[in-house]
C-alpha cells in the first residue's frame, strides 16, 4: 500500500499531486468517520451519567393545584422541604396589595411575590427564615398571626399571606422555590 | 522527511522527555516487514481492558454490591438508566472479547512456540494474564447475583471455609467467611482490583513481545505509521465483531437461569458457569471434592507454566508439523469440553469430560516432550 504510494510520487508530475489529492481526501474521510464513530461510542457513556427519568420525575414533580380550597394551603414536601401552596382570599389579596414595600422589614411587592396571570396562589418554602421551624397557617383553624399568614411556633416571627416577614427575629420573607405553572391547575417543580 | 535540522527541546521537554520517549517507542522503532495481524492481540486486549475500565466505571455508579441488592440495581441499570441496557452490554461482551483474545492469545504462543527462548518470560506474563482474567471474569459473573451466580459464591465461599490451614486463611480473608450480605462488596473490590493489576500485565507483555519481535533486517519500516495502520485495521475488525456481538447476542455463552433472580432456597436446574469459565470449571470439578478442585485447577494450570521444559527442542529450531497438529487437536479438545460441560448432565457428556480432560494432560506431558523431543 505504501510501496504503491512511492512509486507513483517516484513517477513524478500530474500523477503525483492526483495522488496526494486522492490521499488526502481518503485521510479526511477517515478522520470524518472515526470522528463521528468516537462521538457515537462516547455518547451512551456520557448520557449514562445523566439523571435518569426516575431522578428527574422525583426531581421536578407536577402538583395538582385544582382542589385548593380558597383560604387554605396544601402541603407536600419536595427534596426534603416543605412546601405550601395556599389559595389566597379577594380579602387577603386586597389587604396585601397595596402595602407600601418599603415599609416591611423585607420589602417586596405583591407581584413579587405572585406569578403573573395566577395571582391567587403564593407558592413558598413553609421554614421561618430565623430559626428553620415549621409555620403553622396553612389551614383556617390554625393559629395564623395578626396578619392571616403563618405563624412560627417557635420564634414567634409573623408573615402575610403573600410570605412576606411582618414582625420578628425572623429578618427575610419566605423562599420562592422554583416553579412554574403548566396551566390553571398544574404547578411543576424544578 | 522532516528537517535534519534538531528543533530546540521545549520547556516540558527538558524536564519530562514525552517526545523523546514516544520517538524512540513508536516513530523511530525499527520493526520488520509482513508482520502477521495476530500480532496486535496484545494491543487489542489492552483496548479492550480500557473499554472495559470504562463501562464498568459508570456501571458502578449505579451498581449496589449486596446480595439481593445487586440482581435489582442491575435491573435498574437495564431498564432506568440512559443506555443502561447498551453499557451493560457492552462490559458484558467486551468480557467475551477479552477472554476470546485472550484464548487467542494462548492458543497462538503454543501453536508458534513463542515460549522457548527469550519469550519464557512473556509466556510467563500472558498465563499471569490469563489467570488474573479468569479471576476477574468469575468475580464479575458472581457480582451479577442470579440464581446460578449465586450458588457459584455460596458453593466457593462454603469449599473455602471448609478448608483448613493457610488455604482456609486465604479463602476467609477473601471471602470474609461463608458468603452473606457483605460478601458481594469484596467480590467488587477484588473485580476491579485485579482488573487494574492486568494494566500491567498486558504492559509487560507489550514490551516483552519486541524482544522476540523479528529482526527489522535490513529494510525495516517504522512502527508509526506502517504498524500502526495494521493496529487501527485490526482494531475496526476487532470492532465489528463486538458490535455484532452486542447488537445480535448480548447474551452470548451465558447460563440463561442466571437472569433470574437468585433464591437461596433453590438451586438451578443447571450451574454451568458462563463460556469463558467451563473448561477451567470442567477441570475443577471432575474430583468432587474441595481439594480435588482446587488440586484440577492448579494442576490445569501448571502443565502450561511448565510448557518451555515440556517442550524439549532446542530454541530457532522451527516446531514440527506433529506438534502443530497436536497443538489444533488441543485446541478441539477444550473447546470440546467447554461444550460436554455446558451440556445436559449424562453419562455419555460424564464421560466424555473425563476423556477430554485425560486428553488435555496427556497433551502436555506425554504428547509435547515425544513430539518435540523427536527433531
Amino acid at each position: 500500500m505504501a510501496g504503491s504510494g512511492t512509486q507513483t510520487l517516484a513517477q513524478g508530475g500530474q500523477a503525483a499531486s492526483h495522488d496526494a489529492s486522492k490521499r488526502d481526501f481518503l485521510k479526511i474521510l477517515t478522520l470524518s468517520a472515526g470522528a463521528v464513530a468516537a462521538g457515537a461510542i462516547a455518547w451512551p457513556f456520557i448520557d449514562a451519567l445523566n439523571p435518569t427519568r426516575q431522578a428527574m420525575a422525583v426531581a421536578r414533580p407536577i402538583v395538582n393545584v385544582g382542589g385548593i380550597a380558597e383560604n387554605t394551603a396544601l402541603r407536600f414536601v419536595w427534596l426534603g422541604q416543605p412546601i405550601y401552596i395556599r389559595k389566597l382570599t379577594a380579602k387577603q389579596i386586597a389587604d396585601n396589595q397595596f402595602v407600601v414595600p418599603s415599609t416591611l422589614p423585607d420589602p417586596a411587592g405583591y407581584t413579587d411575590r405572585v406569578k403573573p396571570g395566577y395571582e391567587t396562589f403564593v407558592v413558598v418554602v413553609g421554614l421561618n427564615t430565623g430559626i428553620a421551624c415549621e409555620l403553622e397557617g396553612n389551614d383556617p383553624s390554625d393559629t395564623r398571626g395578626p396578619f392571616d399568614g403563618w405563624l412560627c411556633p417557635c420564634d414567634g416571627s409573623v408573615y402575610d399571606p403573600l410570605g412576606r416577614v411582618r414582625s420578628g427575629p425572623a429578618p427575610k420573607n419566605l423562599v420562592i422555590p422554583p416553579f412554574t405553572f403548566l396551566n390553571d391547575t398544574q404547578i411543576q417543580f424544578g | 522527511m522532516a528537517t535534519q535540522q534538531a528543533p530546540t527541546p521545549s520547556w516540558l521537554e527538558t524536564r519530562l522527555p514525552l517526545c523523546a520517549a514516544w520517538r524512540a517507542a513508536v516513530t523511530d522503532y525499527a520493526t520488520a516487514r509482513d508482520q502477521p495481524y495476530l500480532a496486535t492481540l496484545p494491543a487489542l486486549i489492552l483496548a479492550t481492558l480500557i473499554f472495559l475500565l470504562l463501562s464498568g466505571a459508570v456501571l458502578s455508579l449505579f451498581y449496589v454490591a449486596s446480595e439481593g441488592s445487586a440482581y435489582a440495581s442491575i435491573q435498574f441499570i437495564l431498564r432506568s438508566v440512559n443506555f443502561g441496557w447498551l453499557l451493560q452490554s457492552f462490559h458484558a461482551t467486551g468480557t467475551t472479547m477479552i477472554f476470546g483474545a485472550v484464548y487467542l492469545l494462548l492458543f497462538r504462543a503454543i501453536l508458534t512456540s513463542a515460549y522457548k527462548g527469550k519469550g519464557d518470560l512473556a509466556w510467563f506474563l500472558k498465563l499471569t494474564l490469563f489467570i488474573l482474567l479468569l479471576a476477574t471474569g468469575w468475580l464479575g459473573y458472581v457480582m451479577a447475583d442470579g440464581a446460578v451466580s449465586y450458588w457459584s459464591l455460596h458453593n466457593a465461599a462454603l469449599a473455602g471455609a471448609r478448608l483448613n490451614g493457610f488455604p482456609g486463611v486465604i479463602s476467609e480473608w477473601i471471602f470474609g467467611g461463608p458468603a452473606g450480605p457483605g460478601t458481594l462488596a469484596r467480590m467488587a473490590v477484588f473485580h476491579v482490583v485485579l482488573a487494574l493489576l492486568m494494566f500491567g500485565v498486558i504492559g509487560a507483555i507489550i514490551v516483552a513481545n519486541r524482544i522476540t519481535a523479528p529482526l527489522p533486517g535490513r529494510r525495516p519500516v517504522a512502527f508509526h505509521p506502517y504498524y500502526t495502520s495494521q493496529y487501527f485495521a485490526a482494531l475496526v475488525i476487532f470492532a465489528v465483531i463486538f458490535a455484532v456481538l452486542v447488537f445480535f447476542a448480548p447474551h452470548l455463552g451465558e447460563n440463561r437461569l442466571n437472569a433470574v433472580a437468585a433464591s437461596p432456597l433453590v438451586v438451578p436446574a443447571s450451574l454451568a458457569a458462563p463460556w469463558y469459565l467451563l473448561p477451567l470449571a470442567a477441570i475443577a470439578s471432575v474430583v468432587p471434592s474441595t481439594f480435588g478442585g482446587i488440586i484440577g485447577v492448579i494442576a490445569a494450570l501448571a502443565v502450561l507454566f511448565a510448557l518451555p521444559w515440556l517442550d524439549r527442542s532446542r530454541p530457532g529450531v522451527p516446531t514440527g508439523f506433529l506438534y502443530k497438529l497436536l497443538v489444533w487437536v488441543l485446541a478441539l479438545d477444550v473447546f470440546a469440553l467447554a461444550i460436554a460441560t455446558a451440556a445436559a448432565p449424562s453419562l455419555v457428556t460424564e464421560i466424555l469430560t473425563v476423556v477430554f480432560i485425560i486428553w488435555y494432560f496427556l497433551h502436555f506431558l506425554v504428547l509435547t516432550p515425544l513430539s518435540t523431543g523427536a527433531l
